[in-house]
This record gives C-alpha cells, sequence and structure tokens, in this order.
C-alpha cells in the first residue's frame, strides 16, 4: 500500500515537473530569437560570440528547398561559423499566413520572402534597406523595380520566370502540325482544333495511349487563372506592377481576348462538355499527371514545372517548349516574364545575423558556387549580369531566354493587383463561369467593381 | 480539510493558469482588436468602434453565407453521427465474438488528424470515385467536389466517418450502464426489441445523447482542418465554413481586426447554440 502511494506520488511530480519545463523550454527559444530587447546585451558578448552565428532562412519555393539547402551546406563548410536553418512553406496563401504568424509568435526569421509592390508596402517595417550590396549593381534593367520603393532597394530578386502555354514537341510532330506557322491567336486557335481532331479520331493512339485531350485546364489552382492568365491581359493594359499597384481602377480592355484563352483551354481540355468539373483539376493533375505522362499536350505554366516533370519523365521534359498566350488586339507573340519573389532580410535581426544573412546572398548570386547552385540545380534564370557563362540547361529555361532576348517579354503586373484580387476574386469568378453560374458580362463587372473597392 | 485545499490548488492551479493565459486572456485581447482595423503586421491598430461589426452584417456576404452552410452542416452532420454512432454502439454491446476487436476498428478513423484524413478523402473522392464511376458508368460519382452539393455531403461523409467511433465509444459506456433486469423484465411482459429500445434504453441513456449532440454540434461549427484540405472552400468559396472563412479574412485579405469581431461572433454563437442545447438535454434526463 506504502509503496503504491510513493509511486503514485512521484508520478504526479513528474507530470506537474515536465509541465513547468515545457514552459521554460518556451521562454528559452525565445530568448535566442528575440528582438530588439536583447540587442544590448548581444552586443557587449559579440566577442564571445564570434563562433556560430545561426541564420533563419523562411522561404516558400517548395521546388528548390532540397537544392537550397544543399547550398547551404557548401557555404557552411566555405565560413565555418555559420548554421542556416531552411523552413520551407509552400506558395500563395499558405505562405503569407506562416509568415505572419512567425513574426507573432516572436520567431522571425532572419531572411524572408516578399512579392511585389504589395507585400513590401505590407512588411516595410521589417524590411532591411539593401541598396548598399554589391548585387545591386549587377541587377538587369528593370528587375529591381519591385522591390525599390523611394529609390531604395529592400529586397534581392529570386529569378526570372516566365509562362505561356507550354507544349509537347513531339506530340505537336507527330501530329503533322508545324509550331513555327503559330503567330498568333487565330492559328493557334487552328492548331488546336486540329490536334483535337486527330486525338478524337484516334491517330495518335498507338504512339501515346494515354493522349486524351489538348489542353488541362487546374481551375482549382486560382492563381494559375486569376493572376497568371489575367496578366497577359491586363500587361496589355498596364507597363508595369507599379502601374498596377496604383491604378485605382481598371478598364479591362482585353478582357475579350482574355475569355478567349480561358475559353480555348476550357473547350478543349477532357472535361469540354462538362466544364464544372474543371474546378476540381488541381496543379498536380494538370502537370505531374497530366503533361508529364502525355495524357494532354498543351499546358497553361510556367518554367518552374521543368524539375517537377523530369523526374516523373526526363524526356518529355527536354521536349517541352513555350507558346505565346495570344492576346487579340494586342501583343499576341509575348510571354509574360518577371521577378516572383524577393529575398528580403529582417532588419530587427541582430547586427551579426544580418551581416551573415547578406553575405549568404550575396555568396548565393555572385560568387562561383553560389551561381552555380542558382542555374544547374535551382534551375533559376538569375535577372543579373555576370551569367554569360552559365546558360539555362533545361528545355523551358532556354524557352524564357530566348524570349526575353527577342524583347518578346510582357511584365507581371499581377504583383501590383489589390490584395486577395487576382486569386479571390477574379479566380473564384472564373470558377463560377466555367460552372456556368455566372456569365462573362457578369464577371467582369464584378471583377472591375472589386477592383476600385479594394483601392 | 487544509490538507485538501492544498492538493485541490496543487492540481488545479497549473492548468488553470494555463487555460487562463493561453484561452480566457487571448479572448479580451481578441475582443480589443475586432474594434480595431490591424492587419497582422506590425503595431498600429486604430480605434474604429463598431465598423467593423457593422461591415459583417451589410458587406460581408461571404460570412453570411458561410454561417448559413455551416449552420445546416452542423444539423445535418449531427443527426447523422449520433444515429450512426448510436447504432455502432448497441451492435457492439450485444454478446458476439469480436465485440472488442470492432470497438477498436469503429473507433480507429477518430485517431488520425483532421488534415491528413482531408487530404485522403479529397483524393478518394476526386480519383477513386471518378474512376469507379467510369468504369461503372454511373456518373452521379464522377467529378464530385467540384459543385456545391457534392462537396457538402463529401464534408458530411467525411466527418461522420471520423467521428462517428468516437460517438459510439460514449454511448457504449452509458448502455453498459443500464442494468440488465430492467431490460429482462420489460421483455418478460412481453415487449419487443425496437419498444424496449424506445421506452426503456434511450431514456436511460439520455445523458450520453446530452454530451454526444453537444460534442458533434460543437466539432461540426468548429470544422477547420478538414474543411481546408477537402475543399478549400471551393467550388468559388461556396463550401467555405465559418472557420475557414475567419482565417481567409485574416490571413488572405490581412485584415485581422475585421476576421476578429467575425471570431467574436462565431464564440457567442456557438456558445449560445451549445448551451441552449445543453440545457434543453439536461431537462430531459431521467433520474435511475
Amino acid at each position: 500500500m506504502k509503496y503504491k502511494k510513493s509511486l503514485v506520488f512521484s508520478l504526479i511530480t513528474v507530470l506537474l515537473f515536465s509541465l513547468f519545463l515545457t514552459g521554460c523550454g518556451e521562454k528559452e527559444v525565445n530568448q535566442t530569437d528575440g528582438p530588439t530587447a536583447q540587442k544590448e546585451t548581444q552586443k557587449t558578448e559579440k566577442e564571445d560570440k564570434k563562433e556560430t552565428v545561426e541564420v533563419d532562412i523562411f522561404q516558400f519555393k517548395v521546388e528548390v528547398a532540397k537544392a537550397l539547402e544543399e547550398a547551404a551546406k557548401v557555404y557552411e563548410e566555405e565560413k565555418g561559423n555559420v548554421k542556416i536553418n531552411i523552413q520551407t512553406v509552400g506558395g500563395g496563401d499558405d505562405y503569407g499566413a506562416a509568415l505572419r504568424a512567425k513574426f507573432q509568435s516572436r520567431q522571425e526569421p532572419d531572411i524572408f520572402n516578399v512579392g511585389g509592390p504589395q507585400d513590401v508596402e505590407d512588411w516595410m517595417d521589417t524590411l532591411e534597406d539593401l541598396s548598399d550590396q554589391p548585387w545591386v549593381d549587377l541587377a538587369l534593367p528593370g528587375m529591381l523595380s519591385g522591390a525599390t520603393v523611394d529609390g531604395k532597394v529592400y529586397a534581392l530578386p529570386f529569378n526570372v520566370e516566365g509562362y505561356g502555354f507550354i507544349y509537347n514537341k513531339r506530340i505537336f510532330k507527330d501530329a503533322g502540325i508545324d509550331v513555327s506557322q503559330i503567330k498568333d491567336f487565330a492559328s493557334l486557335e487552328k492548331a488546336v482544333q486540329e490536334l483535337d481532331g486527330k486525338i478524337k479520331a484516334g491517330d495518335l493512339k498507338d504512339k501515346y495511349p494515354l493522349l486524351e485531350a489538348v489542353f488541362e485546364m487546374p481551375a482549382k489552382e486560382r492563381w494559375v487563372t486569376g493572376l497568371h492568365a489575367s496578366n497577359a491581359a491586363l500587361s496589355q493594359e498596364f507597363d508595369s506592377s507599379i502601374a498596377a499597384y496604383e491604378a485605382k481602377e481598371i478598364d479591362f480592355k482585353y478582357a475579350d481576348a482574355y475569355k478567349a484563352i480561358i475559353d480555348l483551354q476550357a473547350n478543349y481540355s477532357a472535361n469540354s462538355e462538362t466544364k464544372d468539373r474543371l474546378v476540381a483539376v488541381d496543379y498536380a493533375t494538370q502537370v505531374d499527371e497530366g503533361l508529364a505522362i502525355e495524357r494532354v499536350a498543351m499546358i497553361q505554366q510556367g518554367n518552374w514545372i521543368y524539375g517537377g516533370v523530369y523526374d516523373i519523365d526526363p524526356e518529355v521534359a527536354d521536349n517541352l517548349d513555350i507558346l505565346p498566350m495570344p492576346i487579340q488586339g494586342g501583343k499576341e507573340d509575348c510571354i509574360p516574364v518577371g521577378v516572383p519573389m524577393h529575398w528580403s532580410i529582417n532588419t530587427k535581426s541582430t547586427p551579426e545575423k544580418k551581416e551573415a544573412a547578406k553575405d549568404f546572398l550575396n555568396w548565393l548570386y555572385t560568387s562561383e558556387t553560389g551561381k552555380d547552385f542558382v542555374v544547374n540545380q535551382f534551375f533559376f534564370i538569375p535577372p543579373f549580369e555576370g551569367y554569360e557563362d552559365l546558360q539555362p540547361k533545361d528545355s523551358l529555361g532556354k524557352a524564357v531566354k530566348r524570349y526575353s532576348e527577342e524583347g518578346k517579354t510582357t511584365p507581371w503586373v499581377f504583383m501590383g493587383y489589390p490584395t486577395a484580387w487576382g486569386e479571390d476574386v477574379l479566380g473564384v469568378e472564373i470558377q463560377k463561369y466555367l460552372a456556368e453560374k455566372v456569365t462573362w458580362e457578369e464577371l467582369v463587372e464584378e471583377v472591375k467593381t472589386k477592383w476600385t473597392e479594394s483601392r | 480539510m487544509k490538507k485538501n485545499k492544498g492538493w485541490f490548488i496543487l492540481f488545479v492551479g497549473p492548468i488553470l493558469l494555463a487555460f487562463l493565459v493561453v484561452q480566457i486572456i487571448p479572448i479580451f485581447i481578441g475582443m480589443y482588436y475586432s474594434f480595431t482595423d490591424w492587419d497582422g503586421i506590425g503595431n498600429q491598430a486604430n480605434w474604429v468602434g463598431l465598423q467593423n461589426y457593422i461591415e459583417i452584417f451589410t458587406q460581408d456576404e461571404g460570412f453570411l453565407h458561410a454561417f448559413a452552410f455551416t449552420t445546416i452542416f452542423a444539423i445535418v452532420s449531427v443527426f447523422i453521427i449520433n444515429i450512426i454512432g448510436f447504432g455502432l454502439a448497441l451492435l457492439v454491446t450485444k454478446e458476439m465474438k469480436g465485440n472488442n476487436f470492432l470497438r477498436g476498428i469503429f473507433f480507429m478513423p477518430n485517431l488520425i488528424g483532421g488534415l491528413i484524413l482531408g487530404f485522403i478523402w479529397q483524393f478518394i473522392f476526386i480519383k477513386a470515385f471518378d474512376w469507379i464511376g467510369a468504369q461503372l458508368g454511373v456518373s452521379a460519382l464522377q467529378g464530385w467536389l467540384s459543385t456545391t452539393m457534392t462537396g457538402f455531403w463529401g464534408l458530411v461523409i467525411l466527418m461522420s466517418w471520423q467521428l462517428s467511433g468516437y460517438m459510439m465509444v460514449i454511448y457504449i459506456s452509458a448502455l453498459q450502464g443500464i442494468p440488465e433486469s430492467l431490460k429482462e423484465a420489460a421483455a418478460i411482459d412481453g415487449a419487443n426489441y425496437l419498444q424496449r429500445l424506445r421506452h426503456i434504453i434511450i431514456p436511460l441513456v439520455a445523458p450520453a445523447f446530452t454530451v454526444g449532440i453537444f460534442l458533434s454540434l460543437s466539432n461540426a461549427f468548429k470544422l477547420f482542418d478538414q474543411n481546408l484540405a477537402l475543399t478549400n472552400g471551393g467550388p468559388y468559396n461556396s463550401t467555405q465554413m465559418l472557420a475557414l472563412n475567419i482565417y481567409s479574412t485574416a490571413f488572405t485579405y490581412n485584415k485581422l481586426g475585421l476576421a476578429q469581431a467575425k471570431a467574436v461572433i462565431f464564440l457567442f454563437t456557438v456558445a449560445i447554440i451549445t448551451l441552449t442545447q445543453l440545457y434543453y438535454n439536461k431537462k430531459k434526463e431521467v433520474e435511475m
């Protein structure tokens, strides 16, 4: 009896102590990453603390997470006294929400991502001024515009990306369609109809057994329809993301051309009879289970899909190219190219961390090893000079570079859309349109009203 | 007496402290923020009074739609979950081999976390149903989660699958508390199974019904993980439930003040509904 009592007692005591210990544990974490209050004590301890500086990176690009960690390891070995911790949270709303949560919980990262002018404005209090960094002078013209406010540069552009209609060269060739003849919307539509005819007639069945339609349209991914597709039309109306950001209302001059693009993809997809089903099609179904396995011949996506497609079928990946998204009445032979994300440094971190962070980013984009990682492992197209001997090796990177060099590009103005307008208003309305719950005219009215309201 | 009080404070103290810090205080801080226009970053929160609340009722159709959707979902789910849970409980309290094994199996879905469950069921609804539908030629099985109706029933199926086991456990313990003598007496007097069920078993299980309905009702109203993972509010935000609506207002639209106001309304609604339900159910409980 006595034995049992003391056993119970000691168990309870252990449980109670563990409760207190977890509470203490939390506090310790807060102190090491703590903001300005800790700056003073850490400054005086600088001499003792010359050893390992920890830099926390909180980034969003899932596609490069592994390669980035490898690059960090190489950097750590070179420098010796830096430790880099990388956390990746998938893009879209999730990253923004997670970043906010991080800041609110006082676990602020040292390096994080911001998108365009809206993001820069929102996070202005936490952005370190990076105008004095070596890479600022190396940036290609216009690449820093998204992160420059009042002449000061606040973030480093990740890379340059482009998107358009990515197509499988072999399928088009085997269908006897000459891609060099596709110069505008009319010729694109004709080619699509021809390919569709051949698919439905079963001409390509033996070579491509899974091929069932020309397009796949992921209406579930509202960034594809609401941000990217609309950008093709709205970039003819605004000439930069800043112009879009400052616009109090939109004309939506090319709304009909935009409709043409949406309809083209929907009408020649596997769900052309049941367009509302497109609302459940997501990125994986479009890319991994669509283009990569040759179930469809063409998708609207960007050069970021290369790595994913390569993992599934390297031959398909190497035989991809990009066709423009023609906007009737505007430019019909361009693809939207822009800077999707930037690296920014937390101005509230300690000076040592900020130094280490700046050094790491600099190393990544200007040192030989870093540059090799950026081009060959991340599959990035860097927006800087000094990469003349490092040409993109992947098919899609080459395509984007080709369009850039020919000057056949339009900017990414969607970075300047009002908060959530692209995905939550336009993307949602496109879903309703496909499900035939609203007409196109109602859609245009609604999105125009919501734009003006948000400003 | 003194000794008891010491133990009382020792055990309840830490929990009470944790509850205060993690639940009560944030509720009051949240109420404060609901009267401001905070955007989640930085520390400028300007007082705007009742503007957020007015905006919710006059401008924000999304919230009202989510409210209606959540209410319908809750009513339907509560019925289905409790009927299935009670049915399963009746099933496994009979004298049958493998009872314990069955109980374990039925309870297991409850152990899977909300997000993973949502993604697994999303796969089942979109890919598996679609394939079966294509093979058998049943078009009703295809294209799930691309319409509001299928999204709604998808959520109901998911939730019922997850919570029925939990309710079953509650009902099992209640059923086992009914004295055999009562049931035997009734059987001897000529009551058949259904009559026994209606007049003896159910009234005596009433306290368990109180608990079961309360838990399923509050869980249905607060549903978030599964909603996010299964439909993410789609198509076109029509299956967006209250918690998801508040989340997107806060983190997509960066309107934390407004989201807080919605959260306050949400809190009061759920509290009132569940307290009312508890009150009525308690009145109907039969004393042994």
